[in-house]
């Protein structure tokens, strides 16, 4: 073999097994999107041709699923939580990353710390709690919940891309007649805006699929999509057609953040220091 | 119409003393250059003056008042940044208008303004750019039009030039010059480069590790050092600087050496500084000494020869038409109508 034929010997053998590893993740995800277009009675023969049907979607938004609720029940947590999270997330990185406080790094440490404590270990009190204050089964309740979860993250995320806005950049702006404030309008938000947006995704997609919490803290009117799925065990089994219509429901806002995220996150991560 | 005063100013951070109890007074109108080696002190100082860094001690007064207290947007000053600190998200025109229209100038005056200032950095062409889209020295150049677009009290220019090619350097340090005479605005300006400290100055402050070592002309601290460190620091070739003793009226070097006369007493350790220009080389054994030529350079302008006696070596600079070998041997004569004596303990210049 001369060394080009080896080159494209190997390159053949790389594109396969990509090839391959694609495919294994892949299968779950294909899976569902066959059953999601199938008929109950089709789904349990591993049939690759068959006639598509709607149905599906259309059933899981009528009684008694009523997919519809759940779906609004987890734009409206998953929303008002980014909407919350990454204004307040902002003002505490900008604070840490630029002013030398007191305790800076217990407390930088501590956030961090929140996330290490598991979830099922304090459930429990934020069931009592939520019960004593009447947030048992109430957007309200999976918001400030949900906040809890993605704030850390959010800070720690957001304080990263604040850090590699050269300090420079915000005297100068000072310099030139900036009250603080003004410096943050004009200077640091355009400047870590990518960022920003990168955050705010990764909080929507942490919200959007949070599922313990959901579960515990809610039955009926708050209930979210992830939640949702389980009305599909029924008694004659489980209603895979309709479950893997549920199941594209909530990943397709996912793809498309997926979609838009690659373009910000890699300017969020180059946007660097102009000197 | 604002001087500058600096009295007893310290910066600390820790045990470490950037700047060392420092005092000085820039008068209104006045182009003060900060020089002195990496690390001195300048940046730190011009930055106590911008209100960006707070001085451990000491009073800022710009004007005829106290501004320790007054945020940097209050002292109506103008700052170029050693590393630009340019708005990588704005467009170069938008860089330039960002002092205008933070401090609400008219719409009106924005534009002609703006596009005066990048004319005199001749920056017309990239006004649509963004930052990213320029080279060091351009984003330089914008640095400087976003500082001269305003009238401020007072000009901070950190190292402003550094960043610039030979020919742009002579050209901008002329339009500098010209703009200050122009505008006649009290300007602070780092620097180590010391040809453009001796041009632009009307005065220059040597630093040495957070002290004031001089403050004078850039005649006064060529020509009349008044020590060692501003003697070695000022010059190029630097100054020869020998050591050895004074007895009955000659210099000695400590190699044994009887080299020029001086007058004075008998001290036991000085150093002598003689400057390159001030050696005269002449055909062996019509000198004072005859040496040995241990390099020789020839810069087009005139000619370096790195001469030696014993173990000592020392610098002359001679017409550009002489011709040497290493190794010749040559006549040496130190002009003792330009020598500096320094006491070795002390550093400092001993006159006589
Ligand atoms: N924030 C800081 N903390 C501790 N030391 C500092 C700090 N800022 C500056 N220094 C030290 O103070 C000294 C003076 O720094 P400065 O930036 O004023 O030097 P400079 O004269 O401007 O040098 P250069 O010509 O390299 O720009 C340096 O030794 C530097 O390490
Ligand atoms: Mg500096």
């Amino acid at each position: 073999m001369t060394g080009k034929q080896r080159k494209q010997f190997w390159n053949v053998i790389q594109i396969t097994l990509i090839l391959i590893a694609a495919f294994i993740m892949l299968i779950p995800i294909i899976w569902i999107f066959l059953a999601a277009f199938k008929t109950h009675v089709d789904v349990y023969q591993l049939k690759l041709f068959f006639t598509p049907t709607l149905e599906n979607f259309g059933t899981v938004f009528d009684a008694p699923y009523n997919l519809g609720n759940k779906l609004i029940n987890s734009t409206i947590v998953a929303g008002v939580t980014v909407l919350f999270a990454i204004p307040i997330a902002t003002c505490a990185a900008y604070s840490f990353s630029r002013f030398r406080l007191r305790f800076e790094t217990s407390m930088l440490v501590m956030i961090l710390a929140t996330q290490f404590v598991p979830a099922v270990v304090i459930i429990l009190p934020f069931f009592v709690m939520f019960r004593d204050l009447g947030l048992l089964d109430t957007r309200l309740g999976l918001i400030m919940v949900n906040l809890a979860i993605v704030m850390p993250f959010a800070i720690w995320m957001i304080k990263g891309f604040i850090d590699g806005i050269p300090l420079e950049t915000e005297e100068a702006a000072m310099v030139d007649g900036s009250t603080r404030v003004q410096v943050i309008r004009n200077i640091v938000l355009p400047m870590a805006a990518p960022g920003l947006f990168t955050a705010g995704i990764f909080c929507f997609i942490i919200a959007w699929n949070e599922f313990l919490f959901a579960l515990i803290l809610t039955n009926k009117d708050a209930v979210t999509l992830p939640i949702g799925l389980a009305l599909f065990k029924a008694e004659e089994g489980d209603l895979w057609n309709l479950l893997s219509a549920a199941g594209i429901i909530i990943m397709l806002p996912m793809f498309i953040l997926a979609l838009i995220i690659r373009k910000y996150f890699v300017q969020g991560m180059t946007m660097g220091a102009v000197r | 119409m604002a001087q500058v005063l600096l009295k007893n100013i310290t910066k600390r951070w820790g045990d470490f003393v950037g700047v060392d109890n420092q005092s000085l007074a820039v008068a209104d109108k006045e182009f003060l250059v900060l020089l002195g080696p990496s690390g001195c002190g300048k940046t730190t100082t011009m930055r106590m003056i911008a209100g960006l860094e707070e001085p451990t001690s000491g009073e800022i007064w710009i004007g005829d008042h106290v501004v320790n207290d007054d945020l940097p947007k209050d002292r109506d000053v103008a700052m170029v940044f050693q590393n630009y600190g340019l708005y990588p998200h704005m467009t170069i025109y938008d860089n330039i208008a960002y002092p205008l229209k933070v401090r609400g100038t008219p719409k009106a005056d924005i534009k002609p303004r703006v596009e005066k200032a990048a004319e005199q950095v001749e920056l017309t062409e990239f006004l649509h750019r963004k930052p990213k889209a320029l080279s060091g020295g351009q984003r330089q150049r914008v640095a400087l039009a976003r500082a001269i677009v305003r009238t401020p009290k007072v000009f901070l220019m950190d190292e402003p030039l550094s960043n610039l090619d030979a020919k742009l350097r002579v050209t901008m340090r002329a339009e500098l010059k010209h703009l200050s005479r122009q505008l006649q605005i009290t300007t602070v300006y780092v620097t180590h480069d010391q040809i453009e400290a001796m041009t632009l100055a009307d005065r220059v402050a040597v630093m040495e590790k957070g002290v004031i070592r001089q403050l004078g002309t850039p005649d006064e601290i060529y020509n009349d050092p008044s020590n060692l460190f501003v003697a070695g620091f000022i010059g190029s070739p630097a100054m020869n600087l020998i050591n050895g003793s004074v007895k009955d009226g000659y210099f000695i070097t400590t190699g044994g050496t009887r080299l020029v006369k001086v007058d004075g007493g008998d001290r036991a350790k000085v150093i002598l500084g003689v400057r390159a220009e001030d050696v005269d080389i002449h055909e062996s054994g019509q000198g004072d000494i005859d040496v040995l030529v241990y390099a020789y350079e020839n810069t087009g302008e005139s000619v370096m020869l790195t001469l030696q006696f014993g173990k000592q070596r020392i610098i002359a600079k001679g017409d550009r038409h002489l011709r040497k070998d290493m190794d010749d041997v040559v006549g040496l004569r130190v002009n003792p109508d330009h020598l500096y004596l320094f006491d070795s303990e002390t550093e400092e210049r001993i006159r006589y």
